[in-house]
């Protein structure tokens, strides 16, 4: 297994009439060895762009990619030692589920003894020992997937790269799919890319996420980190189900001001990078899981309290989204489902001000504590 | 009372049946009229045929004296010869033209693309009698044809190209091959397209050669493709006939009358009605089994 690296690498599409197109923007980034990343990100942010340049797919306009010790720019995907499994699986239909897994140690002229036992130990890994035969068209999608995975595996790659490999899966399928790639890391040991817009499956497989958007990597953290300390409010606002709720606000001191309501803030809030917003306009984000119904409050040890009219009320079973508006933004609550709360009813809501987070109006960026 | 009560309750479903779906069978009716009249009388009254002496004023039952005359007659077995002499000299060479002009031209831009398919199916819109009348002049037997100018470069005499047995089957073959790509190219260039780009990345990190992708990947995945321009291919060359109207007339000494022509011959110069049915017959029956060959064997490993 092996690093990969990226330095200040950009990528240019030219295109006759829609002019040149920034896909990568000066990236920067390190995966270490064995480690499992996922680039993460909306449509057309650069992340499959990201991974098809690793795989050498794609010809980066400037900077360098580094596999292992070895510079890669200019070779190519099958010097790379790479494996990939492609969002459409990329199955050849014509080929048996074996032919299929052993197309690429064939064509790198491997024994066929050899071949055979390394087909066998994929199949026995990935549960596909009674579809050799088969083709393609006659496994369910999950099997299909199962079998990308596997010729995957069986080339020993020092890096292994998925480019959204369960968006074809329903949502059930993808759950169990996510766990046993999980799993399969843990087997393997192996340096995993991934790319996927799902921001649940970023923060369920990753060790590490790289956010990007526009072409830009935004923010490179734990799954952790990226829920407590995002860097901008675009991060704030992908991570995380529900959304962040965004508010319009002012700094008074140790209070801040929203749409009319007056919150005081705890002293472990107010840093120095905060104080440099005093008497200034500043965007207050929560996550809708810190916002509470007045009567069913766990755990909040500094309260905000801020009275409005529900809007809108969704019952998921385990928990309530309760829409309100304050100012012209609207803001979710994910509250306890026996929390009292019904259209039109004015409610008092509590924000759990020791959650809090502040961004730069301008910049968009998170003012750190 | 009962019978009236059960006729009431029938003729009460057959209007609303009539209601509900009359303008359909109505739709429907025009084409299955056409193809009654057009299609299926004519066929059933070419196989009634096949067994008489057909004359319009005398119609005599032979049952199968005009198969036995066939089979007997040395043209009929000559035409027989010729006309799989021109199918197997033409399909699969065809079908090479056409997969290799495709793969060329799928590699271009879209702009080159459209002006090689758009220029490369010209001959298929253009009349076959059009496309004759210029091979005739290509042919030229005397030294200002075009074939016998640009051999004349090379100091070697004219060749009587349709006119005599050694060359003219041949000078026909070569008049298919230059001529007749146009759609197939279109479905190639389509089958082509539909092979997903992902499968050649694919192969591509799984070490595969530019051979091994072509042997691989795409020549298998254009199975159907080929496997429909072989059938269609064949039915066709079966029933080669406007070139060998127009430029042979089957001759010399028989050397270029095919199946088709000869039907032709036999109903429309001597008027034997009778036994140009039972050489359509036959024909019918030669490409019947010729498709099933092809099906059964080229279609087992073709990927739908």
């Amino acid at each position: 297994m092996a690093r990969v690296e990226f330095r200040n690498v950009r990528k240019e599409f030219h295109d006759q009439q829609k002019g040149t197109f920034t896909a990568v923007e000066g990236s920067d980034f390190v995966i270490n060895d064995k480690e499992f990343v996922v680039f993460v990100g909306p449509s057309g942010c650069g992340k499959t762009t990201s991974l098809r340049m690793i795989a050498g797919l794609e010809h980066q306009s400037s900077g360098d990619i580094i596999i292992g010790d070895r510079v890669v720019n200019n070779l190519h995907p099958k010097d790379r030692d790479i494996a990939m499994v492609f969002q459409d699986y990329a199955l050849y239909p014509h080929m048996t589920i074996r032919e299929n897994l052993s197309f690429g140690l064939r064509n790198l002229k491997k024994p066929k003894a050899y071949i055979e036992q390394k087909v066998q130990e994929a199949a026995s890994i990935l549960d596909l020992e009674s579809m050799l035969e088969r083709k393609p068209r006659e496994l369910s999608g999950g099997q299909r997937q199962r079998v990308a995975v596997g010729r995957a595996i069986v080339r020993d790659p020092q890096v292994f790269l998925f480019d959204e490999p369960l968006s074809n899966l329903d949502a059930k399928l993808r759950i169990q799919m996510r766990v046993e790639l999980a799993e399969l890391h843990k087997r393997l040991g192996a340096t995993i890319v991934y790319v996927t817009h799902d921001q649940v499956e970023a923060m369920t497989l990753g060790e590490r996420i790289v956010v990007m958007n526009k072409g830009a990597i935004q923010q490179i953290a734990s799954p952790t980190e990226l829920y407590a300390k995002p860097r901008n409010m675009f991060v704030a606002g992908f991570i995380g189900s529900p959304a962040m709720n965004f508010m319009d606000a002012e700094l008074d001191g140790n209070r801040v001001l929203v749409n009319g309501t007056v919150l005081e803030l705890p002293e472990s809030m107010l840093s120095s990078s905060l104080a440099d917003y005093d008497k200034k306009k500043v965007i207050l984000g929560i996550r809708p899981e810190d916002i509470y119904g007045e009567d069913f409050v766990q755990n909040v040890k500094v309260e905000g309290k801020m009275t409005t009219s529900v809007q809108v009320v969704e019952h998921l079973g385990s928990e309530n989204l309760v829409y309100f508006q304050v100012g012209e933004r609207s803001v979710t609550a994910k509250v306890h489902p026996e929390t009292k709360a019904y259209v039109g009813l004015e409610k008092t809501f509590i924000l759990d001000l020791g959650k809090v987070h502040f961004f730069d109006p301008e910049t968009e960026m998170r003012i750190s504590d | 009372m009962r019978t009236t009560v059960a006729s009431r309750s029938s003729s009460s479903a057959f209007m609303r049946f009539c209601r509900d779906y009359g303008w359909a069978y109505l739709f429907i009716l025009a084409p299955v009229l056409l193809f009654l009249v057009f299609t299926l009388y004519p066929v059933i009254s070419a196989l009634i045929m096949s067994f008489q002496h057909y004359n319009p004023m005398n119609t005599t039952w032979i049952g199968l004296n005009n198969y036995k005359t066939l089979f007997q007659d040395d043209v009929f077995w000559k035409s027989m010869r010729n006309t799989v002499i021109f199918t197997i000299g033409t399909v699969p060479v065809n079908i090479v033209i056409t997969f290799v002009l495709s793969y060329f031209i799928f590699q271009m831009k879209n702009s080159w693309q459209t002006l090689f398919k758009a220029t490369l199916y010209l001959p298929t819109v253009a009349s076959g009698v059009t496309l004759s009348i210029v091979w005739i002049a290509i042919y030229d037997p005397t030294s200002t044809g075009l074939i016998n100018r640009f051999l004349g470069l090379f100091g070697i005499d004219p060749v009587i190209w349709l006119g005599q047995s050694s060359t003219a089957l041949f000078s026909l073959m070569l008049m298919n091959w230059l001529g007749s790509h146009g759609a197939g190219i279109i479905l190639y260039l389509a089958a082509m397209g539909g092979i997903p780009k992902s499968l050649y990345e694919a192969a591509d990190i799984d070490h595969a050669s530019g051979w091994t992708k072509f042997a691989r990947i795409t020549w298998p995945l254009l199975k159907p493709t080929t496997l429909y321009l072989l059938v269609t291919g064949v039915i066709t060359s079966f029933q080669v006939f406007i070139s060998v109207y127009l430029m042979t007339h089957g001759g010399p000494n028989f050397a270029t009358t095919t199946i088709a022509y000869l039907i032709y011959d036999t109903a429309f110069k001597f008027y034997d009605f009778g036994l140009a049915s039972a050489q359509s017959f036959v024909l019918a029956i030669m490409i019947i089994i010729v498709s099933v060959i092809q099906f059964k064997f080229l279609s087992s490993d073709v990927e739908y």
